[in-house]
């Protein structure tokens, strides 16, 4: 068995009902470091990227990293890898929990769905024994009720991966979930699992993972615990508020998007902040598999309102998605429509985006009273009772309305005559960052892989959050693609081997991880190969994308971005400034003008 | 004697622990084979470490009929591989099922301190577990009961 690895892939065929394990490509996984790399690697080899997304020929992959289900600091991360029908591009989405590293014990890297079942089933991984099962009695049950079913069924130490009735209908941005609340959220992938009529994975493993080398292994990990104990940003911010701490301070500079990016104040933000979460509704914090930062909320919405229900969140990004980009400010009403998202299994980010993005066509009189029928209530900013109606329209459509949101804002917005009014990229939602109030953000967006993204390239970490002697200025598009390219390398490789990006804001920059991946594999890895690594994948995902179609007029970010300026605190009178930007990165990454990786930038990479 | 204390009010379900002991004991990360185990009760928030209490009365040596168990001079309460037979009849005799089987070397296991560097306690970042003295215990199980109600109250 190769160290850090199982060396062991689960391949199913749903369409002829067979799984079959196959030795991993060892090749590939040194290349590609591992997860959303490796993933990308096999994607990229079996189906032509110009294929429809929910057609039977995309491949949907389920990867770990090698340091998957070791004490590395949140090595517990799996990632979802496929076509994405929201975005046309490649889709990576990343998750917590403890799904990834029971699949690891249970003796597999990855599973590969290939195919279509001609009926609903869900796979049964029980160490050796992989079966497809039967999986109408739990068609149309939400994520907890078919978690519940499916682990009294099999095993009750079982973790399951699995989609809600939003994958099911094909939403586009529907989400897999994994441990009731974990979301492997971003780009439809749920959408995808649904086109294959696959409704969960249950796994169950008993093996083990070995390391290289024990020893040195042993000492960077309890070395980078005790960073991350250390750090105030994980060990109080993030601990203590979870990523909603961030509430506070995007409100303040005037980069909390509020009201379908119309503004970037909030003037109920204090409502529905960390703060205010962590003395009202939290009930404890929780820590996915391997995690030291133990950033999730459980909670519960307090008896006796209008609203009921416990479960995990919201995160910072939900707050902005179902709360202030809806114009939502009553915390009770996010944390109701965190947990149907949860429970549809929809992406709260895009689904949020999906819902602002009709409130302002319906504000600016573009959508006619008569499709509005179906929702019952008005579709206005600040209606919680919209967003709750919404959530269940797109997850279970049936009118033309719900069937439009159900495709996601950009082609909701695009059938109204008004594309302009999606606020994302590549037909995916902006996250809960005003790119104007820094330019880095923008450019991210604008050229991440999947669509528009605050985790490709999370440069707020030196564009405002940096000591202030390692500050770049958020207002300049000067020195933003040099940059956005190493966070984008960083991020890929992170993804890659199977850690949280959180792990990095502490204890786990390039010199630390790439020492530990090598002590976990045997492998040798300089940080300049790491990086290049981190290049390789992204460049991977680049030729995935523009052989599926996609080129520099994709690398986009709508007029609202460009040329209106934000009025409100310290970010306001700008705009981003993309093109200059972009051709700056197109330059940076070797890229032709039209964004196409140069043969000899293909070549440096070896791909 | 010195023994490991589980906080559960403050355990966030990582089970780092159980990989550092499973690490320490097997050389590879094999949550199957740890000698600490957390119970997670997920709908009610609840996440509860359990490992060996090195029992006073320990039923698993008292039931042991090779005398493979027992208890060393710091009050260690332990299994001698050379004279286990893996009869598992410590496994039906713990309280606390937290006597496990190790299938490979046909014999049983409980936590062994890691020879008083317990790994478990030293990857917590939360303080759930802490490697403390008998005596204090008492005291701390019986703060850690009272602050309960008072943290509902609260």
């Amino acid at each position: 068995m190769p160290y850090g690895w199982i060396g062991q892939l689960l391949r199913v065929d749903l369409t002829s009902g067979s799984c079959a394990k196959e030795p991993l490509n060892m090749k590939w996984a040194a290349e590609y470091i591992g997860g959303r790399g490796l993933g990308t690697r096999y994607l990229y080899e079996e189906m032509d990227p110009s294929v429809d997304a929910l057609a039977p020929e995309n491949r949907l992959i389920f990867a770990t990293g090698p340091l998957t289900g070791t004490y590395a600091p949140t090595g517990g991360r799996y990632m979802v890898i496929c076509k994405s029908p929201l975005t046309d591009a490649v889709a990576c989405s990343n998750s917590g929990g403890y799904w990834g590293p029971e699949l690891k014990f249970a003796g597999y890297d990855m599973v590969i769905l290939e195919g279509r079942s001609p009926r609903p089933v869900y796979l049964w991984i029980n160490n050796d024994h992989a079966e497809i099962r039967d999986a109408a009695h739990v068609w149309g049950k939400n994520t907890e009720e078919t978690e519940d079913t499916l682990r009294a069924e099999t095993d009750p130490q079982a973790r399951i991966s699995g989609i809600g009735p939003a994958g099911e209908n094909l939403n586009r941005v529907a989400c897999v979930i994994n441990d009731k609340s974990r979301a492997a959220g971003r780009s439809g992938v749920g959408a995808v699992m649904g086109s294959k009529n696959v409704k969960a994975i249950v796994v169950r493993g008993t093996g083990a993972i070995s390391v290289a080398d024990p020893l040195t292994f042993g000492e960077i990990v309890f070395e980078s615990m005790k960073e991350i104990n250390a750090s105030p940003t994980t060990s109080m911010a993030l601990r203590g508020m979870g990523t909603a701490s961030t509430v506070g301070f995007t409100n303040a500079v005037g980069m909390l998007p509020t009201n379908n990016f119309q503004t970037g104040q909030f003037e109920h933000a204090d409502a529905i902040s960390g703060q205010t979460i962590a003395k009202t509704v939290l009930k404890r914090n929780k820590g996915c598999y391997s995690c030291p930062i133990g950033c999730a909320r459980v909670t519960e919405i307090k008896p006796g309102g209008k609203y009921s229900g416990h479960g995990e969140g919201p995160e910072y990004e939900t707050i902005f998605g179902l709360g202030s980009d809806c114009g939502v400010g009553d915390l009770d009403a996010v944390l109701y429509a965190n947990y149907l998202c949860n429970l549809y299994a929809v992406d709260t980010i895009s689904a949020g985006g999906t819902v602002a993005t009709a409130m302002e066509l319906v504000e600016r009189g573009y959508i006619p009273p008569e499709d509005l029928v179906e929702v019952g209530t008005e579709l206005k900013f600040g209606n919680a009772d919209a967003v709750m109606r919404c959530l269940e329209l797109m997850s279970y459509p049936k009118g033309k309305f719900s069937k439009l949101l159900a495709e996601g804002g950009y082609r909701l917005a695009e059938h109204y005559g008004h594309p302009e009014l999606f606020m994302g990229s590549k037909k995916q939602d902006f996250a809960a960052y005003d790119p104007r109030g820094a330019k880095g953000m923008g450019l991210g967006y604008a050229t991440s892989n999947r669509g528009a993204c605050h985790l490709r390239g999370y440069s707020m970490t030196v564009e405002w959050f940096a000591p202030p002697d390692q500050r770049v200025d958020a207002f300049t598009p000067d020195g933003k693609a040099a940059i956005q390219k190493e966070l984008q390398d960083k991020a890929a490789a992170e993804d890659a081997v199977g850690v949280c990006t959180f792990a990095s804001f502490a204890a786990t920059p390039p010199e630390k991880l790439a020492p530990m991946y090598n002590a976990c594999t045997g492998e040798n890895l300089s940080v300049e190969d790491w990086m290049k690594a981190g290049d390789r994948i992204w460049n991977l995902e680049r030729l995935f994308n523009n052989g599926a179609g996609l080129s520099r007029k994709d690398d986009s970010l709508p007029p609202r971005m460009t040329r209106e300026p934000l009025s409100n605190g310290a970010v306001q009178n700008q705009v981003v400034e993309l093109a200059q930007m972009l051709a700056e990165y197109y330059r940076v990454r070797g890229w032709d003008d039209d964004g196409n990786p140069k043969a000899e930038t293909l070549a440096r990479l070896g791909i | 004697m010195k023994m490991i204390l589980a906080h559960p009010q403050k355990c966030v379900s990582c089970h780092l622990c159980e990989g550092a002991c499973s690490f320490k004991h097997e050389g590879a990360f094999q949550p199957a084979k740890t000698r600490i185990h957390v119970h997670d009760f997920v709908d009610e928030a609840m996440y509860v470490p359990v490992t060996c209490f090195h029992c006073s009365d320990a039923p698993c040596l008292s039931n042991c009929p090779t005398y493979a168990i027992t208890r060393d001079a710091d009050g260690m309460v332990h299994v001698n591989d050379d004279k286990c037979i893996g009869c598992k009849m410590c496994l039906v005799a713990c309280p606390f099922s937290v006597m496990s089987f190790h299938e490979e070397k046909n014999v049983s296991q409980n936590c062994d301190l890691c020879g008083g560097d317990p790994q478990c306690v030293k990857i917590c970042t939360y303080d759930a577990l802490e490697y403390v003295d008998v005596e204090p215990i008492e005291w701390a199980v019986r703060l850690d009961i009272a602050e309960r109600p008072a943290a509902t109250a609260s």
